[in-house]
């Protein structure tokens, strides 16, 4: 089975290239575009990661973070926080609130998935490898 | 002590005591009363033109005496307070306590302010009140203690103070403000940017499909424009962090070759790119220095940067050394271009925001025309400072020097 990663933003064009992004690299995304979708998605669905960005309408990042952590069965999913927060301070308090991992945005499309994959535990082949240009041909031959 | 005697050249102050128990009309005694009128006199003079309002009451807690600025101040006029209680020019809170304080102050007299740390109010005739600051002194009579209390009318200060609290606030809130809009304005403006970085990257990674050489040429003058964008972005919040005192800084001991490997690792590659030497020379024996790790790389970086830029054959080379001067030691980090040089009189507007220096009209702005001023604004705040030398057709040496 794939390795599914659920994201949870807001703004459609940033939706739009995070799932691409995780598309081309050959995992499922799974998407939410608010804090409460986002964990509800997270509870019936059990994703392998969660990409959650911080300024959220209703429930924020750090609300998700908050209720992702004191879920017994959800808290060891790893929760990295996508953020457009990126002055000083900003990376100490996401990981104060709980997020596993931080990257700021404007995130750089090709360490993305690779820095992802590092808060992914080690799992074989559950998916393809980790070249980017490599799974760009494949896909681009599935394209053609 | 008060006579009636000196009533007649000033007004009447009340209870005073018949000259002739002085006693008979000898010539010593003619001449003691001549020197007592005379200090009279001039410590009724002083007593008058002083700013304060000064009353002095008796042991019972009745008015002696009073001056002008009493009058002024309460309303009352000198008839009306002689012989009054004291506590008829205290709001009614406090005339309970105050005959309390009164008889504490008779078995403990010394000259100081009373009420220290409280706020004080007086009341006038006409029953209003205004915030007053007293001093009390105690005075031996005849016929017993008598209390001095200079009486200051505060209302003027009191309002300065209220208004400097409230600027302060004032102040405060537009700080707040301005951080508050300096994090929503990074962060507004990140947002789009991701998907314009980010969609762009996808495109050169050839994601969708491959790429005409043209449409690679496009993409890439996108993403170097807005790559450009975001480091005017951070440049200018890293500015207004430093103008509104919000960089902190961490001082600790730094190895120097440390930096230089790290600014090396970063730079060689956009070196390379340009086919230039790319030289770190670190002495023999390690220099460390007292400062801010991130403030020394971010200068470093925007220097060595800087000398990339503009330099397009030859190479850059970063050194560190320790330096001597009146017993004072300095560490001194040179990057030295064989770059295209700066005209002695632009030198001058090196340093000025947004002054950056075409060096040749089709010469392509890369920078963003912050870095130079906010590597200067930085080196300040570490204590150290920055020098250039340069000439046209000479390169340049860019120096940070740091007190350490």
């Amino acid at each position: 089975m794939s390795t599914r990663i659920l994201v949870v933003e807001d703004n459609p064009a940033n939706l739009e290239l995070m799932t691409y992004l995780l598309h081309s690299f050959g995992y499922v995304a799974l998407t939410a575009q608010d804090g409460l979708a986002g964990l509800e998605l997270a509870r019936t669905d059990a994703p392998d990661l969660i990409v959650c960005d911080v300024q959220l309408p209703g429930l924020d990042g750090f609300g998700v973070a908050r209720e992702l952590k004191l879920d017994p069965t959800l808290r060891t999913v790893p929760l990295v926080a996508v953020t457009a927060y990126a002055m000083v301070g900003d990376r100490d308090r996401m990981l104060a609130a709980g997020f596993d991992g931080y990257i700021s945005k404007p995130i750089a499309p090709d360490r993305f998935v690779p820095e992802l994959e590092s808060f992914l535990p080690r799992s074989g082949d559950a998916h393809l490898g980790s070249h980017p240009f490599l799974r760009s041909r494949g896909l681009q031959r599935r394209v053609q | 002590m008060l006579y009636s005697t000196v009533a007649e050249e000033v007004p009447a102050v009340g209870d005073v005591q018949d000259v002739s128990s002085l006693g008979g009309a000898g010539n010593e005694q003619a001449r003691l009363l001549e020197q007592t009128k005379i200090a009279e006199s001039k410590f009724r003079g002083l007593l008058e033109s002083a700013p304060d309002a000064t009353v002095i009451v008796n042991h019972a807690g009745r008015i002696e005496l009073v001056n002008r600025q009493t009058e002024l101040l309460f309303g009352y006029s000198r008839d009306e307070l002689i012989g009054a209680p004291i506590e008829v020019l205290l709001p009614d809170r406090f005339r309970g306590f105050h005959a309390g304080h009164r008889t504490r102050y008779q078995s403990e007299p010394r000259t100081r302010p009373m009420g220290v740390g409280l706020e004080l109010y007086g009341l006038r005739k006409d029953c209003s009140e205004f915030p007053v600051e007293i001093s009390l002194s105690p005075m031996q009579a005849e016929g017993g203690m008598l209390v001095t209390s200079a009486i200051r009318d505060i209302s003027e200060r009191k309002r300065f103070e209220q208004r400097l609290q409230e600027k302060n606030e004032e102040l405060e809130n537009a700080i707040r403000a301005k951080d508050r809009f300096l994090a929503s304005m990074s962060h507004e403006l990140r947002t789009p940017l991701n998907a314009i970085i980010g969609f762009t990257g996808t495109l050169l990674m050839q994601l969708p499909g491959p790429l005409t050489r043209e449409q690679d040429h496009q993409l890439h003058t996108i993403q170097t424009s807005a790559r450009h964008l975001l480091s005017l972005i951070n440049d200018l919040l890293d500015l207004a962090r430093i103008e509104s005192g919000k960089v902190e800084l961490n001082l600790e001991s730094v190895e120097a070759q440390d930096v230089l490997t790290e600014l090396a690792s970063t730079l060689c590659p956009l070196a390379e790119d340009k086919g230039l030497e790319f030289v770190v020379l670190t002495p023999a024996h390690p220099i460390s220095v007292m400062t801010d790790r991130r403030a020394l790389s971010q200068i470093l970086l925007n220097l060595a940067g800087n000398a990339i830029k503009f330099t397009n054959t030859g190479g850059v080379t970063v050194r560190v050394s320790r330096r001597r001067r009146n017993g004072h030691v300095s560490t001194a980090f040179d990057v030295v271009d064989t770059g295209v040089g700066i005209h002695p009189e632009d030198q001058q507007k090196l340093f000025q925001a947004f002054s950056q220096i075409r060096t040749t009209p089709d010469r392509e702005q890369e920078g963003t025309g912050l870095g130079l001023h906010l590597s200067e604004r930085l080196a300040h705040l570490i204590g150290g400072a920055i020098a250039c030398r340069s000439g046209p057709g000479k390169g340049s040496t860019f120096t940070l020097t740091l007190q350490t």
